[in-house]
């Protein structure tokens, strides 16, 4: 290992004809895919080596072996002067798999622009040479990120367990949006497919792998792969960390502001028409029994009342049955689809059975 | 709001055209992918009728969209770029909206979204009732034989790209398994957990000690990727410079000779180099 205080002073001295080398210097010209970043490219961060009886929890091979002139001008510890090249290609000599990683589709432009913004060249007190804790590292510039992960009443474990923001996302390139590493769904289910997770109040989840394997029939988002267009991931003020509010209960006054999260993307003109041949088959007729069923001043049923979330077994996401009252007694819905509609029978009602086609159109729509 | 009654219903053709998509594709409720869409004429916004579709134009695009409705505008936004893109392309784009929202409201939210093409109305939600659209906002792409080939929901990630994707495809610019790899993108590995990342690393670092002359070290590099890594070509290569370097021709040889038969074109890199250290 070279002396610390030798390589501190001739640090010092290249930085003066290599400003790239060590403290990151004011905006170095940003790049085309930075222009529209909203977020800093660069911070300002100290790349010299740490301070003599620091331990290091990682160290960069050349300079661990004293190699100084595998990166720098020269090899004398005490004065190695400016790097050989400036900027990342230095870096990607050695690092060749970077190619491919900045030649994915959605880049990182801090990464882009200089690894050091993110990594000390030298050594560091956190693995992967970063120069601070990732996820602290991260919401330096994500200042939103931070506010939403501290503020919501509704918490993700995934952002304070495991690789933290690294767990979804890759901070250097990635072929996804928003430098996500998979799919939304493929993320969360990377996690939420044990029988024993607990959420940050001590709530069992549910074991999506299971779910989904038994109940073959996907709710859009979900065989879209897409759990975001109804979850938060960084926090939220919903439960489940819904994006909007969304029923907890088998019953409520119909009010289109709590069906909030279904109307993110189901027209509301489906509860709200109370009669319609074209907005949903759940229809006898053109009575529109999305109408007859939600849309009451007291005891609306909830969408949660008949449909699954998920996934289901039975077509247009209806469930088996409902958890009614306190005891957690489950209410068998029967449904049964019809080639002219359908039927639900010994549910809250008795047998009723419902016409939208008839049977000389069967066959001619699905 | 008020659902006026369609005067004239819309026929649909439900021949199914052939197989251009997966037939688990997700789809309209009543018009699948690979089915022949009927070519309504409707009111525009700003007057006069439009017919949905166009023979004309190779990717027919309609976008169904509702006003007071974040992703109807975050969609429309998006899809407003898709549509500066594919300028000067054989596309045609139509917005749907329905007639009971204001001329105004619809006004608001096209404007917001900066989208240029044409807003047509659907009288009474006919057109949204016969493909049975369900949602909002939903993306639908016809080709010049106004097969439906695409449908596409909403979705906060990767929309536009899956977007671009369809109208290319429609356009005959890029093939169904295209159109599967943007749907289903490659996960973003970490450096580390790159087939090869770390042991090209340690190449890297070995002919950087063998240009410093530091042979010892340059071989003791090779030697730990060969370790783990038998078949790693070039650090045969290497450990063979190294060896080389050292004079040591019959272990370079060999080396060489590893590295040609991972890899003819190693080798004969490696034919020059044994030249020069018989040479030497």
């Amino acid at each position: 290992m070279v002396s610390r205080n030798a390589f501190l002073i001739a640090i010092a001295l290249g930085a003066y004809f290599e400003p790239g080398a060590v403290l990151a210097r004011p905006m170095a010209p940003v790049q085309a895919a930075a222009r529209q970043y909203r977020y800093p490219t660069r911070r300002k961060v100290d790349n010299r080596p740490l301070p003599q009886g620091v331990t290091a929890a990682t160290v960069h091979a050349p300079y661990g072996t004293g190699d100084c002139s595998l990166c720098h001008k020269s090899s004398d510890p005490k004065n190695p002067g400016p790097v050989n090249k400036a900027g990342n290609a230095l870096c990607y000599e050695c690092h060749q798999e970077f190619e491919e990683i900045m030649a994915r589709k959605y880049k990182h432009p801090p990464a882009l622009e200089a690894c050091t913004t993110c990594h000390n060249a030298h050594d560091s007190r956190q693995p992967g040479l970063l120069h601070g804790e990732l996820a602290s590292q991260c919401m330096e510039c994500h200042k939103n990120i931070r506010a939403v992960a501290e503020t919501s009443k509704v918490k993700h474990g995934a952002l304070t367990s495991g690789k933290r923001c690294a767990n979804c996302h890759n901070p250097h390139g990635a072929n996804i949006e928003k430098l996500l590493t998979a799919l939304p769904f493929d993320q969360c289910v990377g996690c939420h497919s044990v029988d024993d997770l607990k959420d940050w109040n001590g709530v069992r989840l549910t074991n999506f792998k299971k779910l989904l394997a038994e109940n073959g029939k996907l709710h859009a988002p979900v065989a879209a792969k897409d759990c975001s267009a109804c979850h938060k991931t960084h926090g939220s003020d919903s439960f489940r960390l819904l994006v909007a509010d969304y029923p907890s209960r088998f019953y409520a006054p119909y009010d289109l502001k709590i069906y909030a999260l279904c109307y993110g993307c189901h027209n509301d003109k489906v509860v709200s028409e109370r009669e319609t041949t074209t907005l949903t088959n759940f229809r006898d007729g053109s009575k529109n029994l999305h109408y007859v069923h939600v849309n009451k001043l007291e005891l609306g049923r909830t969408c949660r009342a008949c449909h699954e979330v998920h996934a289901s077994k039975q077509p247009h996401h209806i469930r088996e049955g409902v958890p009614y009252g306190q005891g957690g007694w489950v209410l068998k819905i029967n449904f049964t689809k019809t080639p002219t509609g359908g039927t639900c029978a010994k549910t809250c009602h008795d047998r009723k059975t419902y016409v939208n086609k008839a049977l000389s159109t069967v066959g001619k729509s699905r | 709001m008020t659902a006026r009654r369609r005067s004239t219903p819309l026929a649909l053709s439900l021949l199914l055209a052939g197989a251009v998509w997966p037939p688990s594709t997700p789809a309209f409720s009543n018009v699948a992918v690979g089915d022949v869409l009927a070519n309504p004429e409707l009111p525009m916004l700003e007057g006069g009728r439009q017919a949905l579709l166009s023979r004309q134009a190779q990717a027919n695009v309609f976008v169904f969209f509702r006003p007071r409705q974040e992703h109807s505008l975050e969609a429309l936004k998006a899809i407003a770029a898709c549509e500066r893109e594919f300028s000067g392309k054989p596309v045609h784009w139509v917005a749907v909206v329905s007639s009971s929202w204001s001329p105004e409201e619809v006004r608001t939210v096209v404007g917001e979204a900066g989208i240029q093409m044409p807003v047509l109305v659907d009288e009474g939600d006919a057109l949204y009732g016969t493909l049975g659209v369900r949602l909002h906002p939903v993306v639908g792409v016809a080709n010049e034989r106004f097969e439906l080939v695409a449908y596409e929901p909403f979705r906060k990630i990767n929309y536009c790209d899956r977007i671009r994707g369809k109208i290319r495809y429609a356009l005959r610019e890029i093939s169904l398994a295209d159109v599967e790899r943007i749907d289903a993108p490659e996960r973003a590995l970490f450096p580390n957990e790159m087939k090869g990342a770390v042991a090209n690393r340690h190449v890297r670092m070995g002919e950087a000690l063998l240009r410093m002359k530091d042979y010892d070290r340059a071989a003791a590099e090779a030697r730990h990727v060969l370790e783990s890594e038998p078949l790693h070509g070039p650090a045969h290569v290497l450990l063979g410079d190294a060896l080389a370097a050292q004079g040591k021709c019959a272990e370079a040889r060999k080396e060489y000779q590893s590295a040609r038969e991972l890899d003819p074109k190693l080798g004969s890199a490696a034919k020059e180099k044994l030249g020069a250290c018989g040479a030497r």
